[in-house]
């Protein structure tokens, strides 16, 4: 039921620009830096608060994130894909670290009662319970691990926004691949809550 | 049978992560008031994104950025790594050069003997340019690695320079790469800290270094284009996309060429019409004769062809008339052998 359209085009020029501020980022020229925080810090900060539930951890990610962009520049390569999906995706694999590596240390402190609530910023909020919050770093640890195919899709269509079909014509891949992808990816994450891959994981809950 | 339910199944994912175009939106709900394994699914869905979601974060604002001030997410990365020297423009494509191979040469790490180009490897080619910059170092008395000679007209300064440069690879190789590159790193920090870097009155000097006569502002120049063209050697060595120089350090770079490439061919060359893309245009050779040909090439390609990374036959150009004049343009310009 779904007619391909033509590109809405105002997501076709972010390529080149993309690549100019990558230009300039490698060169060391600083004001990059600030453009580069400017349009994406807040997306970085969406995405690393959404896996860590903590403004302060989703505060040092991102000085992690800008902090290796602008360092090792050249992890980025603009033919590749688009800065927004790369920095969205950095950042949600910096957060993943950060809630397991946090765990860890929760799991180390319990055998040590008094160091029990020295993280109280990333424990569940009276809403959420200790399951629904070990599940959920469960399908973020799953998501990613998925193809970045379907990384980058999801990245665009949940954590940045985008409508299925704006998704397509910022990745440059069909719209029925887009939904495909984004289908097959969501598809992995729920079988994945039925059948929990890490049972280091499981213990923890 | 039009309830087109393979084309909503199709679209639950899309719905679940709320990434649908209104109009689509719509259709969801209405087949699945209808459909049952459509519905189930659509409910599998939205529990997972749900649970992606987290609970809701009442009163606090997702993701916003602070503002003003240099944010506390870049003190940490401009601490890491100093942007490219603040100097003038003269010297601003060298700063840029050098802070883009700085930014390299971590990604070499383990990897210091991989081939780059002549045979050198990563290690030897940063070794070459700690000698290639020691002749303007010495000139400006910054630095200090080597007297300075002064250029003597009775010896070719290639060979001086291909001696120079073999003898540093040797020294180096005894070293590790990393105090090679601190060694390339604090010269190259001494010649952007030089008044020669910094103001243009004493950059405009001229003086002789590898044999071309010239101010002192273009030879930084020149150092700015050897280090871009062998971070770009360094980057294909190691499977990096190295960019080219941001455009207002790019042009000068073509500037400069351009006006050797003239030097070089004189004034009695069949004139060519020659044009970078995107910019200027200037008439090489003769100026008393009509134009025999024209000549476009892009600005990196026309950069790659005088740092001999293009040979004159395979350079994408775009050329019109007398193919000999063309010929002898792009010949001269590689054998400029800059590097």
């Amino acid at each position: 039921m779904v007619v391909p359209v033509e590109s809405t085009g105002d997501t076709s020029v972010q390529l080149p620009v993309d690549a100019e501020l990558h230009r300039r980022l490698v060169y060391g020229d600083e004001s990059a830096l600030a453009e580069a925080y400017t349009a994406y810090g807040e997306l970085v900060r969406r995405v690393a608060v959404r896996v860590t539930r903590s403004p302060g951890a989703a505060e040092d990610v991102a000085q992690e994130v800008f902090a290796q962009l602008w360092s090792r520049p050249y992890a980025f390569d603009a033919r590749r894909g688009s800065l927004r999906t790369w920095l969205s995706m950095l950042a949600h694999r910096r957060a993943v670290d950060w809630v397991r590596s946090e765990a860890r240390h929760r799991k180390d402190a319990r055998a040590d009662d008094s160091a029990l609530h020295a993280i109280p910023d990333a424990a569940p909020g009276p809403d959420e319970t200790v399951v629904d919050r070990e599940r959920s770093l469960l399908l973020h640890t799953a998501l990613a691990e998925l193809p970045q195919t379907q990384r980058e899709v999801i990245h665009l269509a949940y954590f940045a926004g985008r409508t299925y079909r704006q998704a397509a014509v910022e990745l440059g891949i069909p719209e029925g691949t887009a939904k495909t992808r984004l289908r097959t990816a969501l598809r992995t994450l729920a079988e994945s809550l039925a059948d929990p891959p890490d049972p280091a994981l499981e213990r923890g809950a | 049978m039009t309830d087109d339910h393979d084309g909503v199944r199709d679209l639950l994912a899309a719905w679940a992560f709320g990434a649908l175009p209104p109009a689509e939106q719509r259709a969801v709900p209405r087949h699945l008031a209808r459909c049952e394994s459509c519905a189930a699914e659509a409910e599998q869905l939205r529990e997972t994104v749900r649970l992606l979601d987290g609970p809701p974060r009442a009163g606090r604002a997702e993701g916003t950025v602070p503002a003003g001030g240099t944010p506390r997410a870049l003190t940490a990365a401009l601490r890491a790594r100093p942007g490219a020297a603040r100097v003038a423009p003269h010297a601003a494509a060298y700063a840029a050069s050098v802070a883009g191979l700085q930014a390299l040469l971590p990604e070499a790490e383990g990897r210091w003997s991989t081939p780059v180009v002549h045979d050198w490897d990563v290690h030897a080619t940063v070794a070459h340019l700690l000698a290639a910059d020691e002749p303007l170092a010495g000139r400006l008395g910054v630095g200090a690695r080597v007297p300075d000679a002064g250029e003597d007209a009775s010896v070719d300064w290639t060979d001086a320079w291909n001696r120079r440069t073999a003898e540093v690879i040797a020294q180096e190789h005894a070293r590790t790469p990393e105090e090679t590159v601190a060694d390339w790193a604090a010269q190259a920090a001494a010649l952007l800290a030089a008044p020669e870097a910094r103001d243009p009155e004493p950059a405009a000097r001229a003086t002789t270094l590898m044999g071309v006569r010239l101010p002192v502002a273009d030879h930084f120049v020149v150092r700015a284009f050897e280090a871009w063209i062998h971070t770009d050697d360094i980057g294909r060595a190691l499977g990096l996309a190295v960019p080219p120089p941001p455009a207002e350090h790019l042009w000068r770079l073509v500037r400069l060429a351009v006006r050797i490439l003239g030097l070089a061919l004189g004034p009695t060359a069949p004139p060519v019409l020659f044009a970078v893309t995107g910019g200027e245009e200037w008439i090489l050779g003769s100026e008393a004769e009509p134009v025999r040909a024209e000549l476009t090439l892009d600005p990196v390609d026309f950069c790659l062809l005088v740092g001999g990374r293009h040979t004159p036959a395979e350079v994408p150009r775009r050329a019109a008339g007398d193919q000999g004049a063309v010929r002898n343009v792009l010949e001269r310009a590689a054998s400029l052998s800059w590097l």
